[in-house]
């Protein structure tokens, strides 16, 4: 238990105000101490200042970060997790503090004045302080900002960028967690599933061996992707997004880019077209009666002008320059 | 497979009872279609002559409507890898085959070098300097470059022949192939990548993808060794051509997988995939860039699989036929299942155990689709591997993706092991073209195709003269039994029997309505074609205020500037975009260029570009660059320039130097990208700015300098000074700048401060304090 004489002094400390002075090494251990309860450290305008004050002899890293919902700070909330990770880990790995890292976590609610002082209009930011005495001292004092531009990070490599401002001291790895309830719960899944297939198997049978489900199947993931679905799953595209006017405008400007609703008009703009195709050249020549017939022929035939016309249209809105048109969407 | 656990009959008739009515079906229409054929080629030679004819039109269709660039501009290569695939046709032609197979090029990646016959697809180069040959010996004197311009649009015409037949393994009406020919002639999907000029990979190998699958399928159907050895060859062939040709070895398997799961395992898919995969392996293997790949890398595995699973399936059915006992069947389906599933195990152990490599960067983006924007910026930096917006899909297929569904529809009513074949491919097809822009390319072979056979069967429908008599149909239809119990397999909407058209009225308004159709697809090709794929990008048209044509050439002024006013082997800088122009057009050697092999290298010129010039001189001493090159649009609004693609440069410098370069230091604090007084100071010191706008303020009044792609007003500071480099060259119109790096400094001076002195800006004297005079005393 040697964490037992830090903890120690740690509390001594904690009952005396931050205005009192401490000196470095004294301050490291307090939080030090905290962190081994509860990594990473979370911190207030007040004990951030005491945290970072000019002389010390260990390395902060700080998450300025804005989790409040308040905020939508999608980020912030995808990445605390793993910072906790990353943080908790290390302190397990790292018991005698060696590496005398520091790991903090400063919500917007709690320290407004950081923010104001480090101008920050985004969060997450991430400082690293690095040390000011000691052997490891660096030339200067200002932290190092690392920017969540790349979007989130996963806790291996947020990992290896501290380890890069870290040389020379112990680098314990992050160690996930084994998922046990995950693992429960794949193991049931599976043997469940497999036990649901060999009871129902004469009824999974014909399903599988209907040709119906499966053309149904290939002819919606064959729309789903040329109508640029997986375009939306790769750049994220909102739904609909508001226009300058205060309205709401479902098709994007310009030809590289879509939004989510305008992919599923075109998927069923291009579906119906293809089932008018298909009843044309399979439904109606098996219709019996005549009169039925030329019926269907012109409504099919009235449906695939109406519709390409409006998927011209609707093309000529993305690409401006495009001459071509049918009635009736001129 | 799974099916035939509880089933007993041998192998040989598949399994299911379903099933095998469907290939009696299957037999009997392939059957009747081969004698109507056989028919039609006896009796009715017209028919003959005409296809033949339609054929050569569609062939000229389709050869012509790539030629609009040679009729704008002139016969000139276009682009930026067809340069390099020039310069490497003309090394071959002039040094021979051997030659060229061990050719090292000191000229590329200079200090490092490229052993360019070992890294390269052989196959465009080699037939171009057949076909340069075989006319040479024909006495026809022939320019090696015109041969390479019209290399595509030649292979093209061929390419819809291909179609062609391997639309008529689909289906039994003969005009679906001739649709399928014409489609393939000029769709944009694939006018994209051959148009005269554009002297890439993909000319040749796309005719080379649709004639292996031809052949293919050919060799399925036949259970043809002589069918699978071709088969074998031509995928050889596109093998030494183009790197896509992991996608047949990637799609034979699957289909073949298909095939077994669905119970349709036969000698005939054994014949034909076994000597496709051995044979085609092999061959192969004989490309030195392709070398061990084939028994060592994931892509590859699933053919690898796949055969050793037919071998085991084989010997199954041997044994089942040899020893017919239920329990026991039911044994050896069981162990085949376990058996995959271990190998399959084994398979990614072995991977992860390093045994195999595990799948390539771009291969493994396919899938991962987030991968490559965190891990290989230099993947995601190029245009033509962003995910595909549905405008792109209209714009390069037009009434084609509409008609897709409809023939994959119509695949299934039938689904032989062909249709199969088409429905896997397309669906696999449009998936990756979804992820990746220029995988269109892939995906437009099978849409023709499928398109074709939708149309082809509301045409058949609608164009027939002979209308049924209504009154013998109704009668006769509910007592129609027989029809009912064949078509039972098939869909829904086919369960009634065949009719016809009655009217001749409904026949005129379809016919009529898809012939407006198709031709507006033609007017809507030739437009496309004319307006977004016709252009060499090496020169540029623009429209003067009086309409008339004006052709900007800065790229080609600037490039002979450089043959013409450097030294031989003067190594250039810039950025990748532009290597393989500057060797091909300029014949002097660079640092990077578009084979991006070296991360490291493209990423030391990234920060040779980003970072302050006292940063920058040394890395650009220690490779011995004499000049730098930049592309600046800022006065034409040429929105392709370095400021634009400067990002991408930060961000791979920064993949390997994250200390030094950042990409956060080159957005404002309001996270903008700006080029203007509001520009960051690492961005306003770094080498790329600094020469794109050096001396860009005298053209203008003071104070009125504008950049006009970014639309921005730039300071008026006098512009940015640049001390370690000179300006040699610009272009008229400013699109290429060359800076000519200096020598170190004759008195030993920093060049900052010698060039300060030439400017005539004195340096300030560090007046020493020396203290109070003070009175010497003796």
């Amino acid at each position: 238990m040697r964490w037992l004489p830090a903890l120690l002094s740690a509390s001594l400390f904690a009952a005396g105000s931050f205005a009192a002075k401490k000196s470095s090494e004294e301050r490291f251990a307090e939080f030090h101490a905290k962190q081994t309860s509860h990594a990473p450290v979370k911190l207030t305008d007040v004990s951030f200042k005491s945290l970072t004050t000019a002389p010390r002899d260990y390395s902060v890293a700080v998450i300025l970060t804005a989790l409040d919902a308040r905020y939508g700070c999608q980020l912030c909330r995808e990445f605390q997790p793993e910072w906790e990770l990353l943080s908790k880990s290390w302190v397990k790995g790292d018991k005698s503090a060696e590496s005398r890292l520091v790991f903090g976590s400063l919500d917007f609610g709690d320290g407004r004045e950081t923010f104001m002082g480090f101008g920050l209009q985004t969060a997450p930011v991430l400082f690293f302080f690095p040390p000011t005495a000691g052997p490891h001292a660096a030339a200067s004092p200002e932290p190092i900002r690392y920017d969540f531009t790349n979007g989130p990070v996963p806790a291996e490599m947020m990992h290896s960028w501290l380890v890069r401002h870290l040389d020379g001291r112990p680098h314990p790895p992050v160690k996930r967690p084994v998922d046990y309830l995950k693992w429960a719960v794949s193991f049931t899944m599976i043997t469940g599933s497999l036990t649901g297939v060999y009871v129902l198997w004469p009824y999974v049978v014909p399903v599988i061996q209907n040709r119906n489900v499966w053309a149904a199947f290939t002819l919606i993931a064959i729309l789903l992707f040329t109508s640029g679905h997986m375009f939306n799953q790769i750049r994220k595209v909102p739904y609909v997004a508001n226009n300058p006017r205060g309205g709401v405008s479902y098709f994007a400007a310009g030809f590289q880019n879509q939004y989510g609703m305008e992919t599923q008009v075109v998927a069923a703009l291009y579906g119906i077209l293809s089932f008018a195709a298909i009843s044309l050249a399979v439904k109606v020549p098996r219709i019996a009666d005549p009169r039925s017939q030329v019926i269907t022929v012109w409504a099919w035939s009235g449906i695939i002008l109406v519709v390409y016309s409006f998927l011209l249209s609707v093309f000529r809105v993305k690409n401006a320059g495009y001459p071509f048109y049918l009635p009736p969407f001129m | 497979m799974d099916q035939s656990v509880n089933d007993s009959e041998p192998l040989q008739q598949p399994a299911p009872p379903r099933g095998s009515t469907n290939h009696q079906i299957t037999a009997i229409m392939s059957a009747d279609s081969l004698e109507r054929l056989a028919v039609a080629g006896k009796g009715d030679s017209t028919r003959t002559l005409l296809r033949v004819i339609i054929l050569l039109l569609i062939a000229g269709a389709a050869i012509s409507s790539r030629l609009f660039s040679v009729i704008r501009f002139e016969s000139i290569i276009h682009e930026f890898d067809p340069w390099f695939n020039f310069r490497a046709t003309k090394y071959l032609v002039a040094n021979g085959f051997y030659k060229f197979w061990d050719w090292f090029d000191d000229r590329t990646w200079h200090p490092l070098g490229r052993v360019t016959g070992g890294t390269l697809y052989p196959g465009l180069m080699v037939t171009s300097g057949v076909i340069y040959h075989a006319l040479r010996a024909l006495s026809i004197p022939v320019d090696i470059r015109n041969v390479c311009v019209l290399l595509a649009p030649a292979f093209s015409g061929l390419t819809a022949y291909a179609a062609y037949l391997l639309t008529n393994e689909m289906t039994p009406s003969s005009s679906a192939g001739l649709l399928a020919a014409i489609f393939m002639g000029i769709a944009p999907g694939y006018i994209s990548r051959s148009v005269a000029g554009s002297y890439d990979n993909e000319a040749i190998a796309i005719f080379l993808l649709v004639f292996t699958f031809y052949l293919w399928i050919k060799a399925l159907k036949l259970g043809s060794m002589l069918w699978g050895a071709l088969c074998a060859l031509f995928y050889g062939y596109m093998v030494a051509s183009w790197g896509g040709y992991a996608f047949i070895t990637c799609l034979l398997p699957l289909h073949a997988f298909v095939l077994i799961c669905m119970g349709r395992y036969s000698t005939r898919l054994y014949v034909s995939y076994t000597s496709w995969y051995a044979l085609g392996t092999l061959a192969s293997m004989q490309i030195p860039f392709v070398g061990f790949l084939p028994v060592k890398t994931s892509e590859h595995m699933p053919a690898l699989g796949i055969f050793g699973f037919l071998q085991l399936l084989a010997f199954l059915d041997y044994v089942r036929s040899a020893i017919p006992s239920r329990q026991f069947q039911t044994f050896l389906w069981v162990f085949a299942g376990s058996v995959f599933g271990i190998g399959l195990t084994g398979l990614v152990i072995a991977t992860s155990a390093g045994y195999i490599a595990p799948w390539g960067g771009r291969f493994y983006s396919l899938w991962d689709t987030g991968y490559a924007k965190i891990h290989i910026p230099i993947i995601a930096s190029v245009s033509e591997h962003q995910p595909t917006a549905w405008p792109a899909f209209f714009f390069d297929l037009n009434m084609l993706i509409w008609l897709l569904p409809a023939g994959i529809y119509l695949c299934y009513q039938k689904l032989a092991d062909e249709h199969v074949f088409v429905i896997v491919y397309a669906l696999f097809g449009s998936y990756f073209a979804g992820v990746m822009v220029r995988l269109m390319l892939t995906l437009t072979p099978v849409v023709c195709v499928a398109a074709a056979i939708a149309l082809s069967t509301i045409l058949d429908t609608y164009l027939k003269a002979k209308s049924p008599i209504p009154e013998e149909h109704l009668v006769e239809e509910p007592t129609d039994g027989t029809s009912k119990k064949v078509s039972k397999p098939g869909l829904r909407a086919s369960s009634k029997p065949y009719i016809g058209i009655y009217a001749t009225f409904s026949k005129v308004t379809v016919a009529g309505a898809m012939t407006a159709y198709l031709l507006m697809f033609v007017a809507h090709c030739t437009w496309v074609t004319s307006n977004a794929y016709s252009s060499p990008s090496v020169v540029l048209a623009s429209r003067m205020p009086d309409g008339s044509q004006h052709i900007i050439d800065d790229y080609r002024e600037a490039y002979q500037w450089l043959r013409q006013n450097t030294k031989d082997d003067a190594k250039i800088m810039s950025w990748w975009d532009y290597g393989y122009q500057i060797g091909g057009m300029a014949d002097r050697p660079t640092l990077v260029d578009n084979n991006t092999w070296n991360n490291t290298h493209i990423a030391t010129v990234g920060k040779a570009m980003a970072s302050r010039e006292e940063v920058s001189y040394p890395i650009m001493r220690q490779h011995e660059v004499d000049y730098i090159l930049v592309v600046f649009g800022g006065l034409l609004g040429y929105s392709g320039d370095d400021i634009n693609k400067f990002l991408w440069m930060v961000r791979i410098a920064e993949g390997i130097w994250p200390d030094e370069v950042k990409e956060r230091e080159f957005f404002t604090p309001r996270g903008e990208y700006r080029v203007d007084a509001g520009a960051t100071d690492t961005m306003k010191n770094s080498l790329m700015y600094k020469m794109s706008y050096h001396n860009y303020n005298n053209l203008f009044p003071p104070g009125q300098a504008q950049d006009r792609v970014r639309g921005v007003r730039l300071p008026d500071d006098g512009g940015p000074v640049l001390n370690s480099i000179e300006e040699a060259f610009t272009s008229e119109n400013w699109i290429i700048r060359i800076y000519k790096v200096k020598d170190l400094d004759n008195l030993g001076r920093d060049h900052a401060s010698a060039s300060a002195f030439e400017r005539g800006q004195k340096k300030k004297k560090v007046i020493k304090k020396k203290g109070p005079r003070v009175l010497r005393v003796d």
